[in-house]
């Protein structure tokens, strides 16, 4: 028994891996979404200045009825806001917006989505941009007058403090997927690099151990990337329509797994274990050294239809919503141990059959 | 009222309100996580069954390596 191993037979970490996955899957799947807005239904969908129309407003998680006091408003852009003339709530989730556009037409840009804001004290504040279209000069009828302005800048809102995941209009409750698919490849990169770090300690000190812990893991990392494309898959499936793209980011990550599960048919293909630990170790490190812009730098300079690049808000980093990172960051440590647990089980078998097999020749 | 306390990550508050049990609240989404954790806490348990029967492999083969 290698000293260095001591630490694999202590459970402390293990249970800890597992009690912090069960507290993301109880608290991910559980914690409700913030109050959103599902829809906006009009029999216009593009306005002019001086118009009247009224919004249908479907909204997710919302309590319209609960004080009546529901206020909205259509966002231009920074300084231009129009308050809603008449409110009509028909029940928790649905109410009637009417607006009137002031007569004022702009000079620039033809076409802009107005974007919808509601608000009430039980909700806070819910967005939905481009609920309406706006064409800016307009022929206008000269006579047309009506009282309304575009005010300048909302009121002060006071914000829902309680903890509730953002409602976003294309991801609806799949956003709890952060938890797994993103934090399952975010597990595999670290994995990966203690992989690479035996890799490259093998590398230096001919030491066998070091060989077979770097392909513990590495088989734990290739795991959670296969896992990775496959949650992915079917998160694209029900968000984007599709269980595939063409996709920067998809492909790369497509193609850095092909790179690794060469590593994998190498091993096997080598019957001299001490030539197979050099080749494998040499091949871990150049696999490493391709991951990286492969899933990392390339796709951020494309534009990429999948979050954290090419323009796309993140769901990590800055973009991630605090809320989010209450379960963010657990599942992450959570899978990193796991996936250890996973390796050195891997790692002892094998010293296992070793032993076996120099007592079987001795 | 806007709420500021935790209640809204402690669900069961509002089930109290609903005339319907705990699992079927809130649009059944326990009984979702409730088999969701069976399936990880079996994977748990098989994982550890393997971990014990390699560590007694281990000391046996410690024991052999001694007394031979």
């Amino acid at each position: 028994m290698d000293k260095r191993d001591k630490w694999m037979h202590k459970s402390y970490w293990k249970v800890l891996g597992v009690v912090l996955f069960v507290y993301v899957i109880i608290g991910g799947l559980s914690t409700p979404l913030k109050p959103g807005i599902a829809n906006v239904t009009s029999e216009k969908s593009l306005v002019y200045a001086g118009q009247s129309f009224t919004l249908g407003v479907e909204g997710y998680n919302t309590h319209f009825k609960v004080d009546g006091k529901i206020q909205a408003w259509l966002k231009l852009d920074s300084s231009h806001f129009l308050k809603a003339k008449n409110v009509e709530v028909i029940n928790d989730n649905t109410a009637n917006l009417s607006f009137t556009l002031p007569t004022i037409s702009f000079e620039s840009k033809a076409i802009e989505g107005l974007t919808l804001i509601t608000y009430n004290e039980k909700d806070g504040t819910a967005i939905l941009p481009d609920a309406i279209s706006f064409s800016k000069p307009s022929k206008l009828d000269s006579n047309i007058t009506n009282d309304a302005i575009w005010v300048s800048s909302l009121p002060i809102f006071t914000q829902n403090t309680s903890i509730m995941f953002p409602y976003r209009n294309i991801l609806n409750e799949t956003i709890r997927n952060t938890f797994f698919h993103v934090a399952l490849w975010l597990a595999m990169v670290i994995i990966l690099l203690a992989g690479l770090y035996h890799a490259i300690l093998y590398l230096k000190t001919r030491d066998l151990r070091h060989d077979k812990l770097s392909a513990a893991y590495n088989t734990s990392a290739i795991l959670y990337g296969i896992l990775g494309l496959v949650t992915g898959s079917v998160w694209a499936k029900y968000t984007w329509g599709t269980w595939w793209t063409t996709d920067v980011k998809l492909n790369m990550a497509a193609i850095a797994m092909l790179i690794y599960l060469a590593y994998f048919i190498l091993r096997g293909s080598n019957t001299d274990f001490d030539k197979r630990a050099r080749i494998s170790a040499a091949y871990s490190i150049f696999s490493f050294a391709a991951l990286i812009p492969l899933i990392f730098i390339i796709p951020r300079m494309t534009a990429s239809l999948h979050p954290g690049n090419g323009g796309n808000p993140a769901l990590g980093g800055e973009d991630l919503d605090h809320t989010l990172r209450l379960f963010f960051y657990p599942s992450i440590i959570s899978f990193i141990l796991l996936g250890v647990w996973m390796a050195t089980l891997n790692y002892r078998t094998e010293v296992l059959n070793e032993k076996q097999q120099l007592k079987s020749q001795n | 009222m806007i709420n500021t306390k935790l209640t809204t990550f402690l669900p069961i508050i509002f089930t109290l309100a609903q005339d319907i049990d705990f699992m079927r609240s809130t649009g059944k989404i326990y009984t979702v996580i409730a088999g969701i954790l069976v399936i990880f806490i079996g994977i748990v348990i098989y994982l550890r069954r393997i971990d014990n029967k390699i560590t007694h492999l281990e000391i046996q083969i410690k024991d052999e390596h001694k007394t031979s």
